[in-house]
């Protein structure tokens, strides 16, 4: 039992990641209707930004994240700038155009930052909780915490602010959105500049548990797509719980099939999908090509 | 559109992407033009040109970039002197990536392009898959990697700058059963060329012991969260763990293990001994880490302390082992070129082969499987410091 649970709790941390990563996925998606090959590109230069400003300026933890989301957040308007003369014109040129910024991230990384990468010490330094023999660190408890309180706001913006429902109703239907005076090309920019700050926001939570390179992005990225595709690609809740799933997934498949987890993985991954093409909470997914 | 028809919509761009990305593989995969055995390119007058191919992007970059640096003192060094018989040498850096596809390609292409000879890469994997192509070419290789996979593919033109696995482990199971008396051992490896290598030589160092390990657990190279291994091994409550796992693999491992509360003392063997490993695991948690390695530091002797003076100079960093690996492989292949009047294809490979070099992991003389030393020393972490066993 013991083992059952610390493998949940292992699994959740890393979930809460890759749910961070699925929701700028999904946020963009349910925008444009783009897939931002991109974002996991995205994801690891907020890790250096944030890593550069935490452990070399020496900001506190929270600031350097913030200062991250700031930087990748510029990222994603510059990309959604370029990538604006496509919109409703070319869509796979839009798609490997995120491809192209991708890689474009990882070569500038390499030029700033070195090829080596950077180990990161925790920024919460108190030992690890012991729950009836199972053992939370409590920066898991931070980044579960601080994942919450991201979805939390990324719903309230949606839901109660003008310019969250405007996106919503650009999301639904664009053409009606531009007819009552909605700029689509706005609130694309705005997507684009929420979803790469959600990837900083993974990227920098990540870089304590893991270690900072530029090569991080790409399982991060994989795992974060999956996640989005199994809760339901556009959805925001299914982000969350495919984030969370893919990670517990993850954990279980590693504790029982040792070697081929990776491969169990994807296996169970693709019999939901085939069950279920459009993902847990798939009847929530925008149309709008 | 329904939202079934967007799917199959999404689908097609994501097959197109992939098709487009194949395509664009492929293409660079059968641009050159294979192996020329008459070394075109290289004449006798020009500079000597030697590859250096290792990853110098991806996770595995840091044993590329000390490998490198390693390797240009040498060239360095030599060159500052003049050269091999008057001629300078041209040390040309590829990146491999850490990937086997990409490596044979680059294979291709430096024999393509009238490159002597190859150091590199510290991927034995890589190694291996350009191993075939190497030897068709007749172009010497001394790598950096220590899988007896490297020995198996029986390239007369293969040769390793460093002990094998079965060194490494052979040692340090020596050390933790014999010497220390320690028998509840648990291991975690990864399932990748050097973890799998790792893995088999442990396992047969241990078996031949008559030690069976309390858990054996195998994880991917891409594996981030151990929660599941680490718990089973922490039920078992071993002495000591061993890691067959890369540095960074190796350090996450071990933070994780020491937030679940595992006190085990860790052994590992090279990636164990290394400032990535230590950093990433944290400074506290690696402390008292056995660690089997054939260069503990760099105060053995004087030529070491020279070499790490050299580096420090040269790169504002400490030396490790794996820069020390590719300055010993490179003295190696140069000393060669030297004796042998800068000679190339099989007469540079007996040139490799008949020296015999004092270098900063020991002395080295290869024999007919490519391998040139054959033993370790046993160092442990003590205050973020890699030190000899007493």
């Amino acid at each position: 039992m013991q083992l059952f649970f610390q493998t949940v709790v292992g699994g959740l941390s890393l979930g809460a990641i890759y749910a961070l990563v699925a929701l700028g996925f999904s946020l963009v998606y349910r925008t444009m209707g783009l897939v931002n090959f991109a974002h996991a590109g995205v994801v690891m230069v907020g890790a250096h930004v944030a890593t550069t400003f935490y452990l070399f300026a020496k900001l506190p933890f929270a600031i350097a994240m913030a200062v991250a989301i700031g930087v990748t957040a510029a990222i994603g308007l510059v990309i959604e700038r370029v990538l604006r003369p496509l919109e409703n014109k070319d869509f796979d040129l839009m798609l490997i155009g995120t491809i192209g910024f991708g890689t474009v991230l990882e070569a500038l990384a390499i030029l700033r930052w070195g090829a080596t990468g950077t180990a990161v010490p925790s920024p919460v330094r108190t030992a690890p909780l012991d729950l009836f023999g199972v053992r939370v660190r409590t920066y898991d408890l931070v980044v579960l915490g601080v994942a919450a309180l991201a979805t939390v706001l990324l719903v309230w913006f949606l839901h109660s602010t003008k310019r969250g429902a405007a996106m919503q109703a650009v999301a639904m239907d664009h053409e009606a959105a531009t007819a009552v005076g909605i700029h689509v090309g706005r609130s694309n920019a705005i997507a684009f500049a929420i979803g790469a700050g959600l990837a900083a926001l993974a990227g920098g939570l990540v870089g304590p548990l893991l270690y900072v390179s530029p090569a991080m992005g790409g399982s991060l990225g994989i795992k974060g797509f999956a996640g989005a595709i199994m809760g339901g690609f556009g959805s925001i809740p299914g982000a969350i719980l495919g984030g969370l799933a893919i990670g517990v997934l993850d954990s279980f498949a590693a504790g029982h099939f040792q070697g081929y987890s990776e491969l169990v993985t994807f296996l169970v991954f693709t019999v939901i999908i085939m069950v279920r093409p459009t993902g847990v909470f798939g009847e929530r997914t925008v149309s709008r090509a | 559109m329904s939202l079934v028809a967007r799917q199959s919509l999404l689908a097609r761009r994501v097959l197109l992407v992939v098709v487009a990305a194949t395509a664009v593989v492929l293409t660079a995969a059968c641009a050159p033009p294979g192996a020329d055995n008459s070394n075109s390119g290289q004449n006798n007058a020009g500079p000597i040109k030697i590859a250096l191919v290792d990853a110098q992007s991806g996770q595995l970059s840091s044993l590329g970039a000390w490998e490198l640096k390693g390797a240009k003192l040498v060239v360095d060094e030599w060159n500052a002197k003049g050269g091999i018989n008057g001629r300078k040498i041209q040390m040309d850096v590829f990146d491999d990536q850490g990937d086997p596809t990409v490596g044979t390609n680059l294979a291709r292409k430096i024999a393509a392009e009238g490159y002597i000879a190859m150091l590199g890469t510290a991927e034995s994997a890589v190694t291996i898959a350009m191993a075939d192509i190497l030897k068709d070419a007749k172009i010497p290789n001394i790598t950096s990697g220590q899988s007896t996979g490297l020995v198996a593919k029986k390239s007369p033109f293969l040769f390793l700058n460093g002990p094998t696995s079965t060194t490494y482990d052979e040692t340090l199971a020596k050390y933790i059963v014999e010497t220390k008396g320690l028998k509840n051992i648990a291991m975690v490896t990864n399932n990748g060329s050097f973890g799998k290598g790792e893995h088999d030589a442990f396992l047969k160092a241990l078996t031949a012991r008559n030690v069976t390990p309390l858990a054996d657990q195998v994880v991917t190279t891409d594996q981030k969260d151990f929660s599941a291994a680490l718990t089973t091994i922490r039920g078992k409550n071993p002495q000591v763990i061993f890691l067959g796992a890369e540095e960074v693999q190796s350090g996450l491992i071990v933070k994780q293990a020491r937030d679940l509360g595992i006190t085990a003392t860790f052994a590992g063997a090279a990636p164990q001994g290394t400032p990535v490993f230590f950093d990433t695991a944290g400074k506290a948690n690696v402390e008292n880490t056995i660690v089997s390695s054939p260069y503990l530091s760099n105060d053995i002797n004087d030529a070491s302390r020279k070499f790490a003076a050299a580096y420090l100079a040269a790169f504002k960093e400490e030396a490790e082992l794996h820069g020390a690996k590719a300055y010993d492989g490179a003295q190696i292949l140069f000393t060669a070129l030297k004796t042998s009047n800068a000679a190339t294809g099989q007469a540079l490979a007996d040139a490799i082969r008949a020296t015999k070099y004092k270098g900063l992991l020991g002395d080295f003389a290869y024999d007919e499987t490519g391998v040139g030393i054959f033993a370790t020393q046993i160092g442990v972490i003590k205050d973020g410091k890699l030190i000899a066993a007493s």
